[in-house]
């Protein structure tokens, strides 16, 4: 059967693990030739997925560095010929403390806007000069329902999720005529490795503001990364998809 | 091929022409089995989506009918067994006079609201009852831009069409205990020739304010269909999803 991104070069930021891995792994199946991107180790992930039959690399490289990632953009197209998807997903979220925003210490919030924010405009950066010669691509920005729901306790990452919103209307209007569309996914909160050390009460909050009453997986993000990353988005840009369950609607 | 809605049956209001066609003939392709609904004859397109190899009947009734919209689910459960996607398209639209808020008759009001509205709800009711029983459904909303973008001298199709995004909310809450996920499209302004009350000049404004710079077709839509008719969006509920090529953004 032929996948739906048979053929397709896409870039996934942060998949060394947790739910890029998930998002790398399912572009695979669909037949995407997969770039691993994380400041991790990528060679072992790389290599589990051309186990498995696919076309992958692994480039390790810090998505806020933009010769880094231009590098990473170079490499991509000497294996791989092109960049037809970009995933920006690595993101800081594992490891955040949940507190007053009185509390949040300077340099952490500096961290999380840098990481989360700037990471995410670098990667576009290299990656549409390479989209742009094309005359085509897709990017799919991950943002939160955190920015929809604004939890507190939880500021830094809640605004750092914010402009990923503001970042993806804008660069939609300016990367349009080339062909390029530009689209972010916020999911609601999901047991992503990073979560499965919270207190079920977490879950079970989750589970009872939803209309469909169950606990989020990775998985249940895929199908709308799928959906963004191929062309039967193709004449949807700069939209924000919220994949809560249904807690928020948008 | 495996079709991504291999085994599902499908059944869409207002499906006899037009862009409801284009959809019928999209989910026919991904391997639905597809009711065509409408007022029109039902059997010539249901024959036409046949002889190009898909799974099709045509079952006549008036969505602003609950006994007439009754019987259209009896028949489709009696001939295909069930009913997994409603397809909520059909919609006053064309014929509609335009006009200030001022000079809109209250008899045109009430006619744009008894379609696109209560049809609408009529047709949810009758098929969410069928979907409830089988635990899992998707209901799709055909809403519009014009909600977003507020244009003028349309206020009661945009009316209408605001009151599709709210009862797509509200069936989300109700009915996402069932495994049913409801959600809604908002096309921008599509170029139908048959069905184009507009002159050349709306087509160009409309093509200047866009991100993606091209007149917007019935295909531009399909992939949002199929998206929110497949398993790819089973988490996703009482969302809304702006298909314009980028002109508003949410």
């Amino acid at each position: 059967m032929a996948g739906r991104l048979e053929g397709r070069v896409a870039v996934i930021t942060g998949s060394a693990q947790g739910i890029g891995w998930v998002y790398a792994e399912a572009m695979a199946k669909e037949g995407a030739k997969v770039v691993i991107n994380d400041i991790m180790d990528c060679e072992k992930p790389a290599q589990t997925l051309r186990d498995s039959g696919a076309e992958a690399i692994g480039v390790q490289a810090d998505v806020t560095d933009l010769g880094a990632m231009e590098e990473a953009v170079q490499r991509t197209v000497d294996v791989f010929g092109s960049v037809d998807v970009l995933v920006n997903n690595a993101a800081i979220f594992a490891g955040l403390q949940r507190r007053s925003f009185f509390d949040i210490p300077m340099d952490e919030w500096d961290k999380v806007i840098h990481v989360n924010i700037t990471g995410t405009f670098v990667p576009i950066r290299a990656f549409a000069q390479q989209m742009k010669k094309q005359g085509s691509g897709k990017i799919v920005n991950i943002s939160s329902a955190v920015v929809a729901t604004g939890i507190s306790d939880f500021v830094h990452y809640t605004t750092s999720k914010s402009a990923v919103i503001g970042m993806t209307r804008a660069m939609a209007r300016e990367l349009g005529p080339s062909g390029i569309s530009v689209n972010a996914v916020m999911p609601g909160y999901v047991m992503a490795p990073s979560n499965e050390g919270n207190p079920k009460s977490v879950d079970d909050m989750n589970v009872s503001r939803r209309s469909i009453q169950r606990t989020g997986y990775p998985a249940d993000v895929v199908g709308t990364v799928l959906y963004l990353s191929t062309s039967e988005s193709d004449f949807v840009t700069g939209q924000s998809i919220i994949v809560d369950g249904g807690i928020c609607f948008g | 091929m495996a079709g991504r809605l291999d085994g599902r049956v499908a059944l869409v209001t207002g499906g006899a022409q037009g862009i409801g066609l284009v959809y019928c003939e999209g989910l026919a392709k991904e391997g639905a089995k597809v009711v065509v609904n409408d007022l029109l004859d039902c059997a010539g397109p249901a024959n036409q989506i046949k002889e190009d190899g898909g799974e099709a009947i045509g079952i006549g009734g008036d969505i602003c009918d609950p006994d007439a919209m009754e019987a259209v689910v009896q028949k489709t459960v009696g001939t295909f067994g069930r009913l997994d996607i409603l397809v909520n398209n059909a919609a006053l639209y064309a014929g509609i006079q335009r006009g200030s808020m001022f000079d809109i008759t209250l008899e045109e009001w009430e006619r744009v609201m008894k379609v696109n509205v209560i049809g609408q709800i009529v047709a949810a009711q009758a098929v969410a009852r069928q979907m409830k029983e089988q635990k899992y459904g998707k209901i799709v909303n055909i809403a519009s831009a014009v909600v977003d973008t507020g244009i003028p001298a349309f206020i009661h199709y945009t009316a209408s069409k605001g009151a599709v995004y709210a009862m797509t909310r509200a069936m989300a809450r109700e009915l996402g205990a069932d495994g049913i996920t409801v959600n809604s499209i908002s096309p921008g302004y599509v170029d139908v020739t048959s069905n184009d009350p507009l002159p050349k000049e709306r087509h160009d404004d409309n093509i200047r304010v866009r991100c993606i710079k091209r007149n917007q077709y019935p295909d531009d839509l399909v992939g949002t269909l199929i998206y929110l008719s497949s398993a790819d969006s089973d988490f996703v509920t009482g969302q809304n999803i702006i298909v314009d090529g980028g002109i508003a953004f949410a």
